[in-house]
């Protein structure tokens, strides 16, 4: 009994220890108190934000332009991947392209996508696609192109047409690859959306992080990180529980 | 056969180009990209650059090494440690690494440091991660070699449980060198003015679109270059 | 009912079937039986229209099979690789039902009678990871008995199983082809179950030299019927079959 308690409160005493090292070492100046407020000061602008609703606007625009582009790469990456997949020219002609540009950082596509787009949500949101496409559409050329061949030969045996083979034993089989991909995605769609509006100066949890930088407003950076922690966290959160869900099965 | 693809929408792309099509203010052509990145590698100024940016990769990488393997080390040898940290490392490893960026410019100016710091936070999870099974992973009978020897602590570690781990510590440190790279040149196109990533965000703002396309193709070229002679590196876990 | 006429399959410049004719009745239990490697396996490949026949011809009905058809239901030995893991158990016999494009809303009552017929009434929700090896091969068995197939054409699919649960498998087999009136061609190495289950006995054997399978002997098994893992087994007739047979598997 009080072992399982240890268990349950130690990783609590922990987390709450370092942000009390973090207070002493805030309140004793250790680092210029400028860049380096304690969390009691960071906490209490993060509950400012969320008091007088500053909050939500940046974070719905960050939050919208993130799942705009991973959604649409997960759709172009999954039916391409599916696609590329059934035919082996397509694979031969474009696989090394997508190995070529899965290495490229996301955000390098940024400054011609300005010189096309401007500075634009759709530059966002392009930039934010591009840069999620890969690891889904790698993961789904790999996953539809691995069912096993004891299942196709069950679908031939049970006269399937090629759309329903594709739905009922490819694609399900396919999933769990697709998810892994996805799931390295969405960590790419937040660091490419915050990045962007960085840059490019649209409204966002990126954008107001950038501005307080430039004012030497430490508190605003600090909040800025937590929110986008949590953000990071319930992503994680979120998708593993849908997975869990979806692959019950394994 | 892979090239015929990317030939082929190079063709198109200078086509489209010289019909009007593509607005040349922004998609440049082919044939003026090429031009301006035979002219920016002759003149060395893209080679300084590409050193500037894998500088600050090299030392992010250094320092997530030192910093992931002690305490990976440290975790996977205490189990309970381990488990009161695991909250700790959740709370704090989704935090997106360029969420750093405006810290690290406050903190280090405009300078290698700022992006070094921001890879290296990137970079120290994976190499965290995968320290920590590693050591765990080590077979408990070396380790009580080392008792039986008398041996301190950090002997254990140095001696035993770490080099009985490398191979595992190297697949992360693997993994982070390619994540290095990327968080680096998207701290330096965000607000780092120096290295490749700054190269291109400096020609899109000076409106040189050719600069801007035949730099990211030599990002790309150079980034594909460092995936695959990583891949090559005789690493087996 | 099923027949192979002067059948022979070569893989490359190797040949692996020689001249095979043979002719299953309709509702009659044929078992095939050889040392590994004489192409017992590729024998009902051919018949299923999986494998390309070389030359001669296999007959369903008297029309040649040149592709899998419903109307034959192959059981694979390796059963865990033949069914789909991310469905249940329900639906995986479900996947046969809609081969066959019955309506959805007819699936229930189709699948319980099905289930309770191979023991895994109260299963219908699990998936194949959790079930035995020898459900899992009930499941693949209740799957093919969906298909309503006119021919059952079983691959070793007691191979890999444990003596017990092998001999449960053998009786209610047995059980269910008189009951549901079907045929089965049932290829075995293990003669005595060859002998236990079959009306009909053919021995393949490899031809010297050329190393290719050709049919060796074909025996009728005049066992009464409902046979008895012990009394049949016993039977000095079992005995002589066994004797006769013997020999072509050295």
């Amino acid at each position: 009994m009080t072992r399982r308690l240890a268990t349950l409160i130690a990783p609590v005493v922990f987390l709450l220890a370092l942000l009390y090292a973090w207070t002493l070492a805030a309140d004793a100046k250790l680092v210029n108190p400028l860049w380096f407020p304690g969390p009691e000061r960071s906490f209490a602008k993060l509950g400012e934000w969320i008091a007088t609703g500053a909050l939500w606007s940046p974070l719905a625009s960050t939050v919208w332009r993130m799942l705009a582009g991973w959604l649409a790469a997960c759709a172009v990456g999954i039916a391409l991947g599916a696609a590329i997949a059934s035919s082996p020219l397509a694979r031969r002609l474009l696989q090394p392209s997508a190995e070529f540009l899965r290495p490229l950082p996301a955000s390098a596509l940024l400054p011609p996508a300005i010189l096309v787009l401007g500075f634009s949500n759709a530059m966002i949101v392009s930039v934010v696609a591009f840069g999620c496409v890969w690891p889904v559409l790698l993961a789904a050329i790999h996953g539809f192109g691995a069912l096993d061949a004891r299942l196709v030969e069950v679908a031939r045996l049970l006269n399937f047409t090629p759309w329903q083979r594709a739905w009922k034993f490819q694609l399900p089989s396919a999933l769990p690859h697709i998810f892994a991909g996805m799931r390295v995605s969405i960590a790419i769609a937040l660091i490419v959306t915050v990045a962007s509006e960085m840059l490019s100066s649209q409204p966002g949890i990126g954008y107001l992080m950038l501005v307080a930088a430039r004012a030497f407003r430490s508190t605003d950076i600090f909040a800025g990180i937590i929110v986008l922690g949590a953000l990071g966290f319930l992503i994680n959160y979120g998708t593993q529980r849908l997975e869990g869900r979806l692959l019950r099965w394994r | 056969m892979g090239a015929a693809f990317p030939l082929a929408v190079l063709a198109l792309w200078e086509l489209l180009s010289r019909g009007g099509v593509l607005a040349e203010d922004g998609f440049s052509r082919p044939s003026r990209f090429f031009v301006a990145g035979a002219k920016a590698l002759a003149d060395g100024t893209l080679l300084a650059q590409t050193a500037q940016t894998f500088g600050a990769a090299a030392q992010a990488l250094v320092i997530a090494t030192v910093a992931g393997v002690t305490v990976g080390a440290i975790l996977g040898l205490f189990r309970p440690l381990e488990r009161a940290a695991q909250l700790t490392i959740d709370a704090l490893r989704p935090i997106p690494s360029v969420a750093l960026i405006p810290l690290s410019l406050l903190i280090f100016g405009f300078s290698r440091e700022m992006s070094a710091a921001v890879a290296a936070f990137a970079c120290f999870w994976p190499i965290l991660i995968v320290t920590t099974a590693a050591v765990r992973g080590v077979d408990p009978r070396l380790i009580e070699v080392g008792r039986l020897l008398a041996f301190p602590l950090p002997k254990i570690v140095l001696k035993l449980a770490l080099p009985a781990a490398l191979p595992g510590i190297l697949v992360g440190i693997r993994v982070a060198a390619g994540i290095a790279i990327v968080v680096t040149v998207t701290t330096e196109i965000v607000t780092n003015p120096r290295g490749l990533g700054y190269a291109m965000t400096m020609a899109a703002e000076s409106l040189q679109p050719d600069l801007v396309w035949a730099t990211l193709l030599w990002v790309g070229v150079v980034g594909w270059a460092a995936n695959w002679a990583l891949e090559k590196l005789p690493i087996r876990r | 009912m099923l027949e192979a006429r002067g059948l022979s399959v070569s893989f490359g410049a190797q040949p692996v079937l020689r001249d095979i004719d043979l002719t299953v009745a309709e509702h009659e239990f044929v078992c095939v039986v050889g040392p590994s490697g004489c192409g017992k396996t590729t024998l009902l490949r051919a018949l299923a229209g999986l494998t390309p026949i070389s030359s001669g011809s296999a007959l369903f009905k008297g029309r040649p099979v040149i592709a899998p058809q419903t109307e034959l239901a192959v059981v694979f030995q390796d059963y865990a690789r033949a069914l789909l893991p991310w469905r249940t158990v329900a639906g995986n016999v479900a996947l046969a039902l809609e081969a066959r494009n019955i309506p959805a809303s007819d699936h229930a009552a189709r699948i319980a009678p099905l289930l309770a017929k191979l023991g895994l009434s109260g299963d219908g929700d699990k998936f194949p990871s959790q079930l035995s090896g020898g459900m899992q091969q009930r499941l693949q068995i209740a799957r093919c008995l969906a298909q309503e197939p006119e021919v059952l054409l079983m691959d070793e699919p007691f191979g890999s199983l444990d003596a017990i649960t092998r001999q449960q498998l053998q009786d209610e087999v047995a059980r269910l082809a008189k009951e549901e009136k079907r045929t089965v061609l049932f290829i075995t190495h293990d003669l005595e179950e060859a002998i236990y289950l079959g009306d009909r006995v053919i021995a393949l054997a490899r031809v010297k030299g050329n190393l290719a399978g050709r049919i060796a002997e074909i025996v009728d098994i005049a066992l009464p019927r409902p046979r008895q893992q012990l009394a049949t087994r016993e039977d000095p007739r079992f005995l002589q079959y066994r004797h006769r047979l013997f020999r072509h598997l050295e």
